[in-house]
Parts: C-alpha cells; sequence; structure tokens
C-alpha cells in the first residue's frame, strides 16, 4: 500500500497490548508494505496480560509473559516506542501528539488502547492529589502486579473488590501464594454475576468459602476508613472489613478518550464496521478491548486477536470481513474451575442444566436447536475440552446428548472373561486356552501368550490350571 | 550372461535347518529363528536384544504366506481390451517391458518413466532401484511409500538435528527414562514387543505418557493419557513449552551450550497459556499442566512421536514443537533421553537412505549436493552430470501420472498403492491413465491387478538383504529357503532390466555385492555404511550406522558430545498451529483419523491372506454420545463419508474415543478413499491422520 505522496504508507498503532502485538504479528507474516511504528505507554515490551494472576499466584515467571521483544520490533523494521502515551491525535494534520510533544504523522491509525480498570465509587479511595490510597492496588498492568507483589509480604488480610473471573483469580492468587486471608466483595447478587447463573455462583460462593475466603454479595464498598497502617472497607449492608490490602478487580471500561476527543464516533466502545473501520474516517481502525463492533464491546483476548489477525490481513490486501467472535472465558486459578462458553445467563435457548452444590459442581448448558449456544460449567471440567469443540464448531447433538454430556460416563462392570474372550491380543489366544494350560511356562510354550507386548502376564497367570472355571478375572 | 541376468537367488549356506533372521513386517525388525525347510515354523530368538524372542501374532505367523496358494509363480501380461491375463516367460516379459519403457521415453522423454519403491524393501532392493532410476533410466521420477510414513520427522528432525535416524540410540533405552511421552504411537498394537520396555521403564519407577485421540491399548497401560482432538498435538507440545518457561523449567545452561534459536521460541510461546491451549486441542487445561509437571520434574526425558503426530499437512511442524519440548529440557544427548521417532515399515529407516526418494542419493546425500553426486557418481562409474535432479515427491508423482507433463509409465516394487495412498479414487484413475503399469508384487494385490505387466517376486524368508530397524540398527534378513519356480528377486528384475535397457553400468543381482556396493557409495554420507558387512551384522547382533570403517564400533548413541549440524549445536524452531485442512463443519461435523490394528500390517496385501490372523475387515469406532446421536448400535453398518468417498462398516461402539471423533483402520481397500490428500509443506506428507467426517446409520 502506499500513502498520498507514493509513499510507503504510514501505519501507527496506538496501543502495544495483546490486540496490537497480535495485529503487527499478523502484518509481519503477511507481508504488509507500509512503515509501522507501535505506540505503548507502558514502560516494558508486549507482555500476555491475561496472566498477570498467575505471577501473582507464582505460577507463572514474570518474564515468561513477554510476547515480544524489542529486538523482534527491530529485526522487522518496526518503530516500537515504549513508554510513550499518546496525548491526542488530529485526524486533520495526521498526526499523534505524544505526552512529551512529538509529533508522529500516520497515514491510517489502529486505535488498540485496551481498557482502563473501573475506579469503584468508593469515599476515600482516590487521594486529594488523584493518585489511588497507597494501600489499594489496581490489578490490570504489570506495574500494578508488581506493586502488589512489593506490598504483600507486610499483609496478612486482603479485601478484593469485586468478583468477576479476574477478582476470583486474585483472590485465590492472594491466598495461594501469601496465605493471607482474602474477603471478596461483589455487588451483584452472586458471584461471576455476568458471566454464570445464580445456582453457580452459589456453589462458587461455598467453594471459596471451603478455600478459607469469605464472599459478601450483594454489597457495595462505600467508605475507606484509616485505622492506622490498615484500613477499614465499609459495605453498604453494614460491615466495615479491617484489611491491609484492597485489590480492585471491579471490571474496566473501553478506553476511549483519545477517539472521543478525535472526534471519532464512541459510545461504549470506539464504533467500528464489520471491516473494522471507524464510520467516521476511514483511515482509522479500533480492534480488541476499546472496539464496540455491532454494539458489542469485550474484553476477553480470543475476539481481540480475531480482529487483530482479520484487520491484519485486510491490510495486507486480503478480503474478509468480521463476523463476530464466540467467546471462551475460563478462570484460572487453583483448586477453582471455571468455563464460561458464551453468555449463558441471557441467551436464548433450551436449558439443560446438572447441579451437585455439596460436591462444588454446577453445570448449564444451553441448546438451541441441538447446538450448545452458551454453557457455564463450575467445580467439574472434565468434559470442557469435548463440550468447547460443540460450542466452537457448532455440532447438532442429539435430544439427549446435551444431558448424556454432563453425566459421568457409566462405570463398567469387571470383566467376566468367558472361555472364548481374547486374553492375548498379540498371540490371538483365548481365556479357554490359557485355562487349559498347567503352567505360565506352558501357556507361553504352547499358546505363544504373553510372548508379545507382555501386558496380559498378569491375567494369564491368573487363568491357568483353572480349566473349566468361568471365573472372573480383573484386567489390569 | 552374468549372475545378474541368470543367478537365482542363493539362499544362505544350507548346513543346518535353522535361520536367524527378521520378521517381514514392521520396524521393530524383531529377531526370530525359521527351522524346516519344507514346512517352516517361527521359534523364538532370544538372544536378539530389541524384541528378546518376543512376538506378535503377525511374527508367529509370518510363515503363512510361504508356498500360499495365491503366490504369483509366473509373469503375466494383461491384454487391456479383455482385461484377461496370459503368462509369459521371464525372457519374454523383460524384453517387452524393456521395449516399452524405451518407448515411452523416446516419445515423452527420460521423465515420461516413474519408478515408485516402498519402506519395505531392502536397502539393498532400495538402492539399486533408486540406481535404476538415476542411471539406466535416467529419470528424476523416483520416489516411494515411505513418503507417506516417515517424511514429516525424517524433515525435522534434519532441520532440529542435521541428520535423520528414527532413533537416535537403542530402544531399550527407554528403561532408564524417568518419563517416555508417546505423541501419536500406539506401539502396544502396532508393534507389540516394543511395549516390553515401556512396562520396564514403569517398573524401575519411570511414567509413561500417552498422547492420542484414542485410549489405545497403549494408553491403557501408562501413567497419563492425554486425548486431543486430532491434529491438536502441536498446539499442546506449545503448550507444554508455555509452562516449562513460565515454571522456569528450561535447562538453559543446556540451551545456551548446545541449541541455536531458543529466544524466537521463548517468544513465540507466550502467547500459548494452557485454557488457549484447551480450546484449541480439547484437553481440559489441568491435562496440559499435569504434562507439563511430569516432563518438568523428570532427569531424563524421552519424547518419541509416531504416525499419529507425523500424517498431517502441519506434520513436520508438530513435530519440530515437540523437537522443541526436549531441547527446552535439554533431553538430547543426555544418556537415556532425548527424542526419537518410531518408524513404521520394516525398512522405514533404511528405505529413506539410500537413494529411492526423489531428492536424495546413497548415503542420506542430497542429489541437488554438486559433492554428493560426484561422489555417487564415481562409485557408479557413470559422469556426474548425466544424474538427474530432484523429482516429484510420492503423492505429487502419482498426481501427475498419465498427465500432459506426467510420467506415462510407472515400475511399482513393494507398494500396494490403490489401498494406502491418500484420496486413493484419484490416485486409481492416475494409474489407470498411464500407458505402462508395472507392478512387482508376491501375491496379485489390488494394486497388481490394475497392473499391464506383473512380475512374481521373491519374499521374506526366499531371499537375503539388509534392514535398517528403527533404531538405524542394521540387521540381516537371510534367506531360509528357495523360491517356488518361476519367481526371481526383486534384484534380479532390477539387474535385467538395467541390462536390457542399456545401462552404461552393470547392475549386480547378488545382495552382499549390492551390500558393499551401498557401502562405498554412503561412505562419507550421513547415513555411513561403509563399514558395515554381512558377517559383522551376524556376529554384532546388528551394526548401528553411521558405521564409516571395519575397525568403527558403529554409533548406537548419537548427540553426546554435539549435533552433525555446520555449529555442532541443536536447532529450535518457531511453528505455529494452522490446525487440519479440513476442519469440521455442519456437513461433514466430525473427525475422522485412522490407523492400523495389531492383526493387520499396512496394505494387508501380506497379512489378509496369513490363514491365522483374523480378518475382520474395516470398522469405524465410535463414541456412546455419537452412536446414540445417530442411532447405531454396537455392530450395526454406519456410512462413513468425507469429501472424497463414502464407506459402509460395522459400528464399534467404544468409550475409548473421543465423542468427535471416528477412527477407521486402513489395511483394506477404500478406507483411504475417504482420506484428505492436503499435503505438509516441508514434508509432502499427505494429512492421513485428520479430515473432516459425517457418520449416519446405514
Amino acid at each position: 500500500m502506499s500513502g498520498p505522496a507514493g509513499a510507503r504508507e504510514r501505519l501507527v498503532v496506538v496501543g502495544n497490548g495483546m490486540a496490537a502485538t497480535r495485529l503487527v504479528e499478523g502484518l509481519v507474516a503477511g507481508g504488509y508494505a507500509g512503515e509501522v511504528t507501535v505506540l505503548g505507554d507502558e514502560p516494558v515490551p508486549a507482555y500476555n496480560r491475561i496472566l498477570l494472576s498467575a505471577v501473582l499466584e507464582g505460577t507463572h515467571a514474570a518474564d515468561a509473559l513477554t510476547l515480544r521483544s524489542p529486538q523482534w520490533y527491530a529485526e522487522h523494521g518496526i518503530t516500537l516506542r515504549t513508554g510513550s502515551r499518546v496525548l491526542a491525535v488530529d485526524r486533520d494534520h495526521g498526526d499523534v501528539m505524544l505526552v512529551d510533544g512529538t509529533l508522529v504523522p500516520f497515514d491510517r491509525l489502529v486505535l488498540a488502547t485496551g481498557a482502563i480498570p473501573t475506579l469503584p465509587p468508593i469515599r476515600g479511595l482516590v487521594r486529594a492529589d488523584g493518585s489511588l490510597h497507597p494501600r489499594v492496588h489496581a490489578f490490570r498492568s504489570l506495574a500494578d502486579c508488581d506493586g502488589l507483589l512489593e506490598a504483600v509480604p507486610a499483609a496478612r488480610r486482603a479485601v478484593v473488590v469485586g468478583g468477576g473471573l479476574l477478582g476470583l483469580q486474585v483472590a485465590r492468587a492472594l491466598s495461594v501464594r501469601a496465605g493471607l486471608d482474602v474477603e471478596v466483595v461483589e455487588g451483584g447478587e452472586h458471584l461471576l454475576h455476568r458471566q454464570v447463573p445464580a445456582a453457580a455462583g452459589a456453589v462458587l460462593r461455598r467453594s471459596l468459602a471451603a478455600l478459607g475466603t469469605s464472599v459478601y454479595t450483594g454489597a457495595r464498598a462505600v467508605r475507606l476508613h484509616h485505622h492506622g497502617p490498615a484500613v477499614g472497607v465499609r459495605l453498604d449492608t453494614g460491615p466495615v472489613l479491617d484489611t491491609d490490602l484492597v485489590v480492585l478487580t471491579a471490571g474496566g471500561r473501553p478506553s476511549t478518550a483519545l477517539a472521543r476527543a478525535a472526534g471519532l464516533e464512541v459510545r461504549r466502545g470506539v464504533v467500528v464496521d464489520d471491516l473494522l473501520t471507524s464510520p467516521t474516517d476511514p483511515r482509522v481502525h479500533a480492534i480488541g478491548d476499546c472496539a464496540e463492533h455491532r454494539g458489542v464491546t469485550t474484553g476477553f483476548v480470543p475476539p481481540a486477536w480475531e480482529q487483530a489477525q482479520l484487520l491484519a490481513a485486510r491490510l495486507c490486501g486480503a478480503d474478509v470481513a468480521h463476523e463476530g467472535s464466540r467467546s471462551v472465558a475460563r478462570l484460572r486459578a487453583t483448586d477453582l474451575d471455571v468455563a464460561v462458553l458464551g453468555d449463558p445467563v441471557h441467551e436464548p435457548g433450551e436449558v439443560v442444566e446438572v447441579a451437585n452444590p455439596l460436591a462444588g459442581r454446577h453445570a448449564r448448558l444451553v441448546v438451541r436447536d441441538g447446538v450448545v449456544v452458551a454453557a457455564s460449567l463450575v467445580g467439574d471440567l472434565s468434559r470442557v475440552g469435548l463440550i468447547t469443540q460443540h460450542y466452537d464448531r457448532g455440532t447438532v447433538l442429539g435430544p439427549t446428548e446435551p444431558g448424556d454430556l454432563l453425566l459421568p460416563d457409566p462405570v463398567a462392570a469387571p470383566p467376566v472373561l468367558p472361555d472364548d474372550a481374547e486374553v492375548c491380543a498379540c498371540a490371538g489366544v483365548t481365556a479357554g486356552a490359557v485355562r487349559a494350560c498347567a503352567s505360565l511356562a506352558e501357556a507361553r510354550e504352547t499358546t505363544r501368550a504373553t510372548t508379545g507386548c507382555g501386558g496380559c502376564a498378569s491375567v494369564c497367570a491368573s487363568l491357568v490350571g483353572r480349566a473349566g472355571e468361568r471365573q472372573r478375572a480383573v484386567v489390569p | 550372461m552374468t549372475a545378474a541376468t541368470t543367478g537365482r537367488p542363493s539362499p544362505a549356506p544350507a548346513t543346518t535347518a535353522t535361520t536367524d533372521t527378521h520378521c517381514p513386517y514392521c520396524s521393530l525388525q524383531c529377531g526370530m529363528r525359521l527351522e524346516g525347510r519344507r514346512t517352516t515354523t517361527v521359534q523364538p530368538w532370544p538372544d536378539f536384544p530389541v524384541n528378546e524372542g518376543g512376538l506378535c501374532r503377525k511374527g508367529w505367523t509370518a510363515t503363512g504366506l510361504l508356498g500360499h496358494r495365491e503366490r504369483l509363480t509366473t509373469p503375466l501380461v494383461r491384454d487391456r481390451a479383455t482385461g484377461a491375463w496370459s503368462a509369459v516367460s521371464w525372457d519374454q516379459v523383460l524384453d517387452l517391458v524393456a521395449e516399452r519403457l524405451r518407448a515411452v521415453q523416446a516419445a515423452h522423454g527420460p521423465d515420461g518413466v516413474a519408478v515408485f519403491g516402498g519402506g519395505g524393501l531392502t536397502n539393498e532392493k532400495a538402492y539399486s532401484l533408486g540406481k535404476l532410476a538415476r542411471v539406466a533410466l535416467g529419470t528424476s521420477q523416483v520416489d516411494y511409500n515411505g513418503r507417506w510414513c516417515m517424511s514429516s520427522a525424517a524433515s525435522a528432525s534434519t532441520r532440529a538435528f542435521g541428520i535423520d535416524r528414527g532413533l537416535p540410540f537403542p530402544l531399550a533405552d527407554v528403561e532408564h527414562a524417568d518419563v517416555v511421552v508417546l505423541v501419536g504411537s500406539n506401539l502396544a498394537e502396532t508393534m507389540p514387543p516394543a511395549a516390553r520396555h515401556l512396562d520396564r521403564c514403569r517398573e524401575n519407577g519411570g511414567r509413561v505418557v500417552v498422547v492420542d485421540p484414542r485410549r489405545t491399548p497403549t494408553a491403557d497401560r501408562a501413567d497419563l493419557l492425554v486425548q486431543p482432538v486430532p491434529g491438536g498435538d502441536l498446539a499442546l507440545a506449545l503448550g507444554v513449552l508455555h509452562l516449562l518457561v513460565a515454571g522456569g523449567h528450561v535447562d538453559e545452561e543446556y540451551v545456551a551450550t548446545r541449541t541455536v534459536g531458543w529466544e524466537a521460541v521463548r517468544e513465540a510461546v507466550a502467547a500459548w497459556w494452557p485454557e488457549r491451549v484447551e480450546r484449541v486441542t480439547g484437553v481440559a487445561a489441568d491435562e496440559v499442566r499435569a504434562l507439563a509437571d511430569l516432563l518438568a520434574a523428570g532427569e531424563r526425558v524421552v519424547v518419541l512421536t509416531a504416525r499419529g503426530a507425523e500424517q498431517h499437512a502441519q506434520g513436520s511442524d508438530t513435530v519440530l514443537a515437540w523437537i522443541d519440548v526436549a531441547l527446552a529440557l535439554g533431553m538430547p544427548g543426555r544418556p537415556y533421553a532425548g527424542y526419537g521417532c518410531l518408524t513404521g515399515q520394516g525398512n522405514g529407516q533404511g528405505g529413506r537412505e539410500h537413494g529411492q526418494k526423489a531428492d536424495q542419493l546413497p548415503g542420506y546425500r542430497l542429489i541437488d549436493d554438486p559433492a554428493a553426486r560426484a561422489h555417487v557418481a564415481a562409485v557408479w562409474g557413470v559422469e556426474p552430470d548425466s544424474l538427474p535432479g530432484r523429482g516429484r515427491s510420492a503423492y505429487e508423482l502419482l498426481e501427475a501420472l498419465g498427465t500432459e507433463a506426467g510420467p506415462r509409465a510407472l515400475l511399482v516394487h513393494g507398494s500396494n498403492i490403490v489401498v494406502s495412498a491418500p484420496h486413493a479414487t484419484r490416485v486409481q484413475e492416475r494409474l489407470e491413465s498411464l500407458d505402462l503399469l508395472v507392478v512387482c508384487d508376491l501375491v496379485m494385490s489390488e494394486t497388481a491387478a490394475l497392473a499391464d505387466v506383473v512380475l512374481p517376486v521373491t519374499q521374506w524368508a526366499e531371499e537375503t538383504g539388509t534392514m535398517t530397524n528403527l533404531e538405524g540398527r542394521v540387521v540381516l534378513r537371510q534367506a531360509h529357503r528357495p523360491p517356488p519356480d518361476g519367481v526371481r528377486s526383486d534384484l534380479e528384475v532390477i539387474a535385467a532390466l538395467a541390462s536390457r535397457l542399456g545401462s552404461p553400468v552393470p547392475f549386480s543381482a547378488d545382495p552382499e555385492e549390492v551390500f558393499a556396493e551401498l557401502g562405498r557409495a554412503s561412505a562419507g554420507g550421513k547415513a555411513d555404511y561403509a563399514g558395515i558387512t554381512y558377517d559383522r551384522i551376524r556376529t554384532e547382533h546388528g551394526v548401528f550406522w553411521p558405521c564409516p570403517s571395519s575397525e568403527h564400533p558403529g554409533t548406537p548413541r548419537l548427540f553426546a558430545d554435539s549435533f552433525p549440524t555446520p555449529d555442532g549445536r541443536a536447532r529450535f524452531h518457531v511453528v505455529e498451529h494452522r490446525g487440519p485442512a479440513e476442519a469440521p463443519c455442519g456437513e461433514y461435523p466430525l473427525h475422522l483419523t485412522t490407523g492400523r490394528v495389531l492383526a493387520q500390517y499396512q496394505s494387508g496385501a501380506q497379512t489378509r491372506r496369513v490363514r491365522d490372523l483374523p480378518d475382520d475387515g474395516a470398522f469405524v469406532e465410535l463414541h456412546p454420545l455419537l452412536a446414540a446421536r445417530i442411532g447405531v448400535a454396537d455392530g450395526m453398518a454406519v456410512r462413513v463419508t468425507t469429501r472424497r468417498g463414502s464407506l459402509r462398516v460395522p459400528a464399534r461402539v467404544v468409550t475409548t474415543i473421543r465423542p468427535d471423533t471416528v477412527f477407521v483402520p486402513f489395511h483394506w481397500l477404500g478406507v483411504n478413499r475417504l482420506v484428505n490428500d492436503a499435503l505438509d509443506p516441508a514434508s509432502r506428507m499427505p494429512e492421513f491422520k485428520v479430515c473432516a467426517a459425517r457418520v449416519e446409520a446405514g
């Protein structure tokens, strides 16, 4: 592609998160001909943001999150500017201004600015200078994670504000890694109330309690009290939770300030069409958490990546359009198993549920025309791989199949070995033939049983010398 | 006349009625003892270390094909108008074939004639066949069915390690490993005696992991089974690498001193966290973690791939991903650890080393390397410039047959193409469009039945030759009894044709002479056999290549000090999951995968004719959830349909398979008509192991 003067198109990507990295990878793979500049406001190279709670928990080393090093950008001729917050987009002049005043000209602009954490309306949360109270931590960036990790050793208790996927991951991470007493505050009527039905939320609450984490649902934190070195979180239901740390995980909202200021159409997110292009300006695209496509904003990686790959393909000349994504959300937390496929709370369809709260399990499939169109699985993920495949492929199931999918395989009765049952597949020897032998040595010599893979040796040993007995034998 | 045109195959000195030899089937090449000339029986040969006297029922019944009533004993020529076969003498048929081949080449150039070999041929036959193509016919169009077997692992191993030897260590080494991971191998059924070594590994405290969409008999004796969707093995490996990085389990010192390319892999796998792997592979994230934890805890880890991982359009990348895992753990070159490939066909290893492959010359040399051409041409006594260049790979060769630019005549040795090729309907059409199809076989195989000329050749126990087993151990199959009257060895056929085609140099039909020549041709190559002799093989229970001189002990274990790459280091490769060429869709909602059963071997041309082996025909395995969906019970007829064809087979309803996947064994005509012919870009391996399918009662 070429710019207005016939020169190479100058493509500027605002943001260096997961969507932006995927876009740039797609541009490299597709042989994009223009000049690419990536502007990231964080000081570090692109990293896998969704694994931050794994770093907090200690299952992942922080450097294992790095998606692309600065060398990679250099090797592929891409200009990467980390620590470069964008102050404004000037569509008339076709440039963006960085916070240090630098102007970066563009022929084409991609907004991949992601989301910013929502600050719940809690009095005392933000200090007079606009910064968060020192006991309070957001959890969106590697810097947030580092800050929290620094605070953990001196803490004994933590309150997590927000009982969504991220909140539960952080709660478990603080329990598992540091042994903190953790309490979770959720304004909705149950945990994961955007993702799972109430009964499933109740199962989760019970499971968390068994793991030592208390949950307050239907309760909003309204005020932060100061108790010397500690703080107290007052809930609108009355109690005050004394704690050493407060972590805010109450969701995020699309980061749209730049787009709004630049006069682009913005509703909840930056509005884009099926080609991921702003209806206001054909030179401007948006992808990932900041984008609103067909009225939907998402906070998940898979749709952000689909958008990034699609836009990369388009910029490399392919004729493809975005039709929306299927989302699968997974909780990444030790001893807490949750998978959410689509929107099992609101998606219309027949609901098939199996619940066993005593065992910490709840499963719901939403089925329409035989197809699983949404699902939530809590506490038992033994079939998650299969159910996800059915969901992604739109497999048409039989009438009893959704229910059968949620039930365990029937337990097989211990096999009885009739004389004509083959016990040695390698040599093709029946139980009767082995029973007719007086010893294992005789069986080996005359029937060749046990002489192949040797796996039937114990069964054969239990059969020899038992001619006439149609005994039970348990195949190992 | 020379021995080449008149000689009968000469059995080993018949002083006793006992011959130590090897099984006619798979790459394990189990040692066995044949007794009795007239009525031959199989007895254990306990001293041979690979199988220690054990055999599976295929081996025990192998003599069932000696003296079989379906054995071909005279050359046959088919009348195209009537389809009738007539018996002709050897002199007549060799004259006829040579004359027709010359006519085709006169009209269409040297590449008008193609040669197709097999991974079951001895090293001597594979070598002579390649030489026949390059010297007597002057055609570049030579390849073999091993392309459908070993090529993905071969390509990956060569790129990663600079060499391709299936196992870089003796198989029994796995007994001392802490963890053995089998990716897409069902060795308890496909090479049962190998399972003894796995069992001993477990008895010694080691753990065995099986990665397979089916819970196979091999998986039943494993500690951990991981059941991905077909085509998910690559993403699984990336997920394992991700977790090894995350947990700090990478052997950084090994990576720094013995490999190159790690940093790029480390970055690439940051994007393969377990829950993403779960969505792609259908394996729960916790199982991916369990696998990674097991690997991380092992001091000595062996990763073995087989056709389940390799026969994909991303097969060579899948192998590279698992090699990355082995390298990240610092295993290749460490005692009782490393990466290996479980070769399939009897001589799948040797068959890919000595020049029946479109891009190779003997000794695993590349045909476009001028030094390699000069060396081999000198051994052959021809000018390097007279050797043709690189030809088409197996499936591409078959697809081109009878087309404007393709060969018009084909010679087939040791392959039953219409049963074993992917998209077999199209392959059959191509074979039928030829001006001349010549097939050498023991029996009237499905492919021979399409031929214009069928030449009856010797089989195992009637001929002598070497095989190179899955360990890179060169073993000697010895003749035990004379062939039936009217039958000639492949080496005799090749030598006689070469002579009639006016070959500038003579071809020997004596296997030991051919082997000595092969040794000279391979000298200095990667697969160097120069120091190996029949006598050494007899006294040493086989000799591992490379073995460059008679003083050299052979090389049971590779890579201890360095890798045969220019800088001595192994190479990491960044690979990405692309997925199968055909994803399930509304019309074809299932994955179809294929494989073997214990009692049959490959296209079944041999085993289906052995009376003592059960032949129940093809069947389809499906899960009870799927059976209920389509309303079939165990034993009922089911129709399996893909974009290429349809097959009606009985259902076997089993809980051991993924409910989104069905399995059909491939030993029978018709199964490979269903299979996709999408090719791996590096190895040209067809995607046998996954395509989209529909099953319905019927």
